[in-house]
């Protein structure tokens, strides 16, 4: 219904293009470092690693992975994606969602080949005892159920609109660090940090809430 | 294994980047050696993952912003209609020369519209393009007017080149 809209009318405010300024900024930031990556430039790609290496390390932890071999596995898959690259088998370079899929893919098949090894072999040195949870169950479990979902969401719906708007901020896929948050809200770090734990422990308490019932 | 066990707190500060490299570093050094704050930081990491998912889930509330103060000459936000209606004319003007047979009608009192001095408290704005047509839609639906600051809004298309219809070009806002 846009045709209902006054038309012609100048900007709303500074707010509004400051906030919209810092997320071309930092979305035009990430494609240039994609471009160059993609490219083969060695020093877009470190601030590439930099930027999103945490991301995928956790998304390690997550599947059960300590954390000396999630590093590991992270840094194998960042090798692999810079392999690609130069074979030219890169046309786009999504981070950092391709680097996690590749140390999912990493992750699994390490998980199978230490569960052959041990079937074959030494059969008390369980795979279990360098992977508490095997990935592959880990990665159905981490799927939360439409319940869950929905009780996270009224969680969040619960949540002050700044709270919530610095957490769908840091966390909504954009990547984005903390300061980037913080100077788009115009809060300091710290207290984003503090925001983020607020959040979490509510979300965290609406998530578990169905493991009671 | 002197280290001290980890806290619900530390691993949650590890898993959002707070802690400085030396405090990471022998926190890692410690799940290495202790199975139960491995599973912490695994479970801390888990619900990571899972609150990721929440917030790439969540239903996101249309963006509309209104306007406190605005000081741009007081202008028009309540004249939807008769600024939609001036355009028409003037377009039907252009395209319709027809419509100047009527010179003594309505077309002057288009150009003279009455601005209102004060904002109406039902403008808003709908600046996140992701959301704006739903945000559009809802604040429509509200009775309330949507300041659309591109300018890009669709004229309404007035029947036909009989002339602006009767009504369209009344020199009061458009009623909410």
């Amino acid at each position: 219904m846009v045709g209902a809209a006054v038309q012609g009318l100048p900007m709303m405010g500074r707010q509004r293009e400051d906030a919209e300024q810092a997320a071309e900024r930092t979305q035009a930031g990430e494609e240039d470092l994609s471009q160059k990556a993609l490219a083969g430039d060695r020093r877009a790609w470190d601030a590439l690693i930099a930027r999103h290496h945490r991301r995928v390390v956790v998304s390690l932890l997550a599947r059960g992975i300590r954390v000396d071999r999630a590093q590991e596995l992270a840094q194998e898959a960042w090798t692999r994606l810079i392999q690609q690259q130069q074979r030219g088998l890169l046309t786009e370079l999504r981070l950092p969602n391709l680097a996690i899929t590749q140390a999912a893919f990493l992750a699994a098949d390490d998980a199978r080949r230490s569960r052959r090894e041990a079937i074959a072999g030494n059969v008390e040195e369980l795979p279990e005892r360098q992977h508490p949870v095997d990935p592959a169950v880990s990665a159905e479990r981490r799927l939360l159920s439409e319940e869950q979902l929905a009780r996270a969401h009224e969680a969040l719906a619960g949540c002050s609109p700044s709270s919530r708007n610095v957490f769908l901020l840091a966390c909504d896929g954009q990547e984005l660090p903390h300061a980037e948050v913080a100077a788009r809200v115009g809060l300091s770090v710290q207290r984003v940090r503090q925001i983020l734990c607020e959040v979490r422990k509510k979300l965290r308490t609406s998530l578990e809430e169905e493991s009671h019932d | 294994m002197t280290e001290p066990h980890l806290t619900p707190s530390d691993t949650e500060q590890y898993i959002l980047g707070a802690l400085d490299p030396e405090r990471e570093r022998k926190l890692e050094a410690h799940t290495l050696v202790c199975e139960a704050c491995a599973r912490l930081l695994q479970q801390e990491a888990l619900l990571e993952e899972q609150l990721r998912e929440v917030a790439s889930t969540a239903p996101r509330e249309d963006n509309v912003i209104r306007p406190a103060r605005w000081r741009v000459a007081r202008v028009a936000a309540l004249v939807v209609g008769p600024a939609l209606a001036a355009a028409a004319a003037l377009a039907l003007m252009v395209s319709h020369p027809g419509v100047e047979s009527h010179p003594a009608q309505e077309p002057a009192v288009v150009l003279t519209l009455e601005l209102p001095m004060d904002l109406p408290s039902t403008v808003v704005a709908c600046p996140d393009l992701t959301t704006q047509e739903s945000c559009t839609s809802a604040a429509a639906a509200r009775g309330l007017l949507v300041q659309y600051p591109f300018g890009m809004g669709e004229v309404p298309r007035y029947e036909g080149s009989k002339g602006i219809p009767a009504g369209a070009l009344s020199s009061r806002p458009a009623s909410l």
